[in-house]
């Protein structure tokens, strides 16, 4: 079997560092070896990060090469696209938040923020499967905007792509977050399974 | 909370590690005693990792002052019998060169492992120096493992090769490794129990004699030749070579991901040999020479200098002449910057005349950096560096008639975005303290300057330089952004928070009282967030005669939040009504809580991102911004 290969992108302090160690602790639990490769040089300052996952055998290297990875979970519009099109495999799934986070140049009025359609036509340059919803608006639903990485996390399960089961990825959350802040994810990861089916559906 | 997964006492279990956590792991396995080290990307995980897990388990960590006294501890304890570690990053090892070289020559008690987190293609650094190069000045044997499980195994034979050897040894990771995760299988936990107590045979002029410890350069070459007959059999290098193969490649360490990634791809994983190379320093001249002796070609493959393949040249010239040696040197991989798996695949392919089957993105990569922004990196919301140096600016304009009547010196912390826009304030940076020190060559010879210098900075490398200008009667203007923290890193105590790395109180250390101590007369302390208490005591300070001194302290905004938590702020919003549109708060100020709202052209405040700090209410000319209502 082929390693499942999974690029996360987004900007510091978007909790994909969490997103990346929840899939990844999910992987060991199936018994599958795992590697992430994290840049995230000045993350805090606002800056991009990203994540590469790759789960099962004939890896060593943690960085993939461009048009390798199955997924890409997009957590920031842009960011999302600008990682998409370097990383994804033709026809690859990606999962797009659509919720902006503009950056410093865009605030101070340097540049404008791409419109969302011109940037999705870019995307689906590499692949047609591209399901974006507001991923951030449904973590709001379930209690914090905190939780979007939980709701992203449900989509990618919703998706069936991941190499386990669900109920992995749940013992995960159970098992890493503090309980206090169990239920609200529990719901974001619901949330995030419907969005995928609704975004599909549009 | 589960415990750390770093203290977990079950051998063979498999946990995700990063590799700085891993690390810290292998010292564990190892009974470590003692561990020290100094925060910077991309080590700081090293030291943070141990200050969580450090009084479970009867360890001590400490944050040191810099590099060169966390060397200096760990040393200590090494001459006392116990097993000690110290981390920093690439650059901070030119900080304790100088006690690197005598710790050396003399040689260690018990094992002494320090990590080098070296950072190619400058991530988060101002260099992509190969300290390999600083470990060969100063004969230390270097280990430079491959994954996060080697970084946890290598540490603990990094321990037990340091005793035996009585050399210190470096473990050498880069960003890569340093960062990246993965699946580790743990091992047993050593018990410590070593004995306590100096080494008085090993050390001390009174009971061995002086002129016994004092010229040990030979002592140090014989244990040299020790390494490197250890590592002609170290069971982490690994020679493939069924004899036949054309072609060879050498691996060192992390770089060997990439080599044996692009031969799975290519599929020549039969047909070209290789050796997995581990032990860059002392090279095990016999082990690479069976390869070399064995192909007509070989292409060294490291990050980031031709360290190994400098070496392999010369060893070829004498055992294989006829060897073509391809590597950095050559061309057949650039000459800095990291490597990556479409590197490998391109040499390959290269050297090979095959071609590389990846696809080529470059078109679409152009046609979206057209798209998209860069994503400029900016200081967070709420950061009172921001409101420093909106003061400063406006003092500057008051006082000198032109933003460019000053240099402004900068040093080594977040507060080194003070070039970045909207801000724009800051003309150079070079390394931990520099600020101070270069901005008195320019006062000298009669140019003004501004040393723009952070709380841990200060500390760590700033205090001499001060020193220096009160006694010279250097008239340096300093600003110290003191947000309390250091931020940069991941929020490590400094001397000022009175709290140790392993959570103890202790005493506060005022950089007021440091200051003054070294005679600077003029030295004022001043919350940022008063913009108008600022600018006044920025201008105070440019008009003074002498030294002067503004410690333009509130705590950094991040780690407010964290403290509050799981209480929030109580954002402020902009009175649509009231805003005029002109744009002030973003072309001036920049703080990414403030968005431009493009339906209703007025300013907005992202209620998720604002921090409550209220900075932002002084910039408004026409007071549109204020608190919202408590719920």
């Amino acid at each position: 079997m082929n390693a499942f290969r999974l690029v996360i992108s987004g900007v510091g302090g978007q909790g994909t560092l969490l997103a990346s160690r929840l899939l990844a602790q999910s992987a060991i639990e199936a018994g599958l070896p795992v590697k992430i490769g994290e840049t995230y040089g000045m993350a805090q300052r606002g800056g991009p990060v990203m994540g590469h996952i790759q789960i099962g055998e004939g890896v060593d290297s943690p960085q993939m090469r461009p048009a390798e990875a199955d997924a890409l979970l997009g957590f920031e519009l842009g960011e999302a696209v600008r990682r998409g099109i370097t990383y994804l495999r033709r026809g690859g799934l990606a999962l797009v938040n659509t919720r902006k986070l503009p950056p410093v140049e865009v605030i101070s009025g340097m540049v404008e923020y791409p419109s969302q359609d011109s940037l999705l036509s870019l995307l689906k340059k590499v692949t047609e499967e591209v399901v974006a919803f507001d991923a951030t608006a449904l973590a709001e639903e379930a209690g914090d905007p905190i939780t979007t990485n939980v709701v992203i996390l449900g989509a990618l399960t919703a998706s069936g792509m991941l190499p386990f089961g669900e109920e992995t990825v749940v013992n995960v959350l159970r098992e890493s977050l503090r309980p206090a802040y169990f239920e609200m994810n529990r719901r974001a990861f619901e949330l995030g399974k419907e969005g995928y089916v609704k975004a599909l559906g549009n | 909370m589960s415990s750390h997964p770093v203290v977990i006492d079950e051998p063979g279990k498999r946990v995700l590690l990063m590799g700085n956590e891993a690390i810290v792991r292998g010292a564990v396995e190892a009974g470590v005693d003692v561990a020290t080290a100094y925060p910077g990307t991309p080590s700081s995980e090293i030291g943070a990792t141990f200050a969580r897990i450090a009084e479970a388990t009867g360890l001590y960590f400490e944050w040191s002052a810099n590099e060169k006294v966390a060397f200096e501890v760990a040393y200590g304890a090494s001459m006392c019998n116990q097993r000690s570690m110290v981390a920093m990053k690439h650059v901070g090892l030119n900080v304790a060169l100088d006690v690197l070289n005598p710790v050396s020559l003399r040689g260690v008690k018990a094992g002494l492992v320090f990590i080098s987190t070296d950072d190619p293609s400058q991530h988060s650094s101002r260099t992509e120096q190969d300290n390999r190069w600083l470990a060969k000045q100063n004969c230390v044997p270097v280990l430079e493992p491959s994954s996060p499980q080697e970084a946890k195994d290598l540490t603990r034979v990094g321990f037990e090769l340091s005793e035996r050897l009585g050399l210190p040894v470096m473990l050498r990771t880069v960003t890569r490794l340093s960062h990246m995760r993965s699946d580790v299988s743990l091992g047993p936990i050593e018990e410590s129990g070593r004995e306590v107590g100096f080494d008085w045979e090993g050390f001390s002029y009174r009971v061995a004699g002086f002129e016994k410890l004092f010229r040990r350069h030979k002592e140090r070459h014989e244990k040299l030749d020790r390494a490197q007959a250890e590592f002609e059999d170290f069971e982490y290098n690994e020679l493939k070579l069924k004899g036949g193969e054309r072609l060879g490649i050498i691996g060192v360490g992390f770089s060997y991901n990439y080599v044996i990634d692009a031969l799975r791809k290519a599929g020549l994983g039969d047909d070209v040999a290789y050796l997995k190379l581990i032990t860059p320093h002392p090279l095990p001249e016999r082990l690479v020479s069976k390869l070399l002796t064995s192909v007509d070609r070989v292409l060294v493959v490291e990050e980031v200098d031709p360290f190994v393949e400098l070496h392999v040249k010369a060893l070829a010239k004498d055992i294989a002449p006829g060897l073509e040696v391809m590597g950095r040197m050559s061309g057949h991989l650039p000459r800095e910057g990291e490597l990556s798996p479409m590197l490998l695949d391109g040499a390959l392919a290269g050297i090979l005349g095959t071609s590389s089957e990846t696809e080529d993105r470059t078109d679409l990569e152009e046609e979206s950096s057209k798209l998209l922004f860069d994503r400029m990196l900016t200081l967070c919301a709420g950061c009172p560096h921001r409101a420093s140096l909106y003061a400063l600016k406006k003092a500057v304009q008051a006082v000198k008639g032109d933003l460019m009547g000053v240099v402004v010196n900068g040093d080594i912390g977040c507060y080194g975005l003070a070039h970045a826009p909207p801000l724009n304030f800051e003309d150079t940076y070079f390394c931990m303290g520099a600020s101070i020190g270069v901005s008195q060559g320019m006062a000298k010879v009669g140019v003004d300057t501004i040393a723009w210098i952070g709380d841990g900075t200060f500390f760590h490398a700033g205090i001499p330089g001060l020193i220096n200008a009160v006694v010279n009667n250097t008239p340096i203007k300093v600003v110290v952004a003191d947000n309390e923290i250091i931020a940069m890193t991941g929020f490590q105590p400094t001397p000022q928070t009175g709290r140790t790395a392993m959570g103890k109180p202790t005493k506060r250390i005022m950089i007021e009282d440091i200051a003054r101590a070294a005679g600077v007369e003029h030295v004022e302390v001043v919350d940022p967030n008063d913009l108008e208490a600022a600018e006044a005591a920025f201008r105070r300070m440019l008009e003074a005669e002498g030294v002067a001194m503004v410690i333009a302290r509130r705590l950094c905004a991040t780690e407010a939040l964290r403290a509050m938590r799981p209480d929030k702020p109580v954002p402020y919003l902009v009175d649509a009504d009231a805003c005029t549109g002109c744009k002030i708060c973003q072309n001036q100020f920049g703080c990414p809580a403030l968005v431009w709202d493009d339906e209703a052209g007025r300013a907005r405040v992202d209620s998720t991102l604002c921090t409550g700090c209220g900075a932002c209410v002084q910039v408004c000319p026409v007071g549109a911004i204020r608190i919202s209502e408590v719920a």
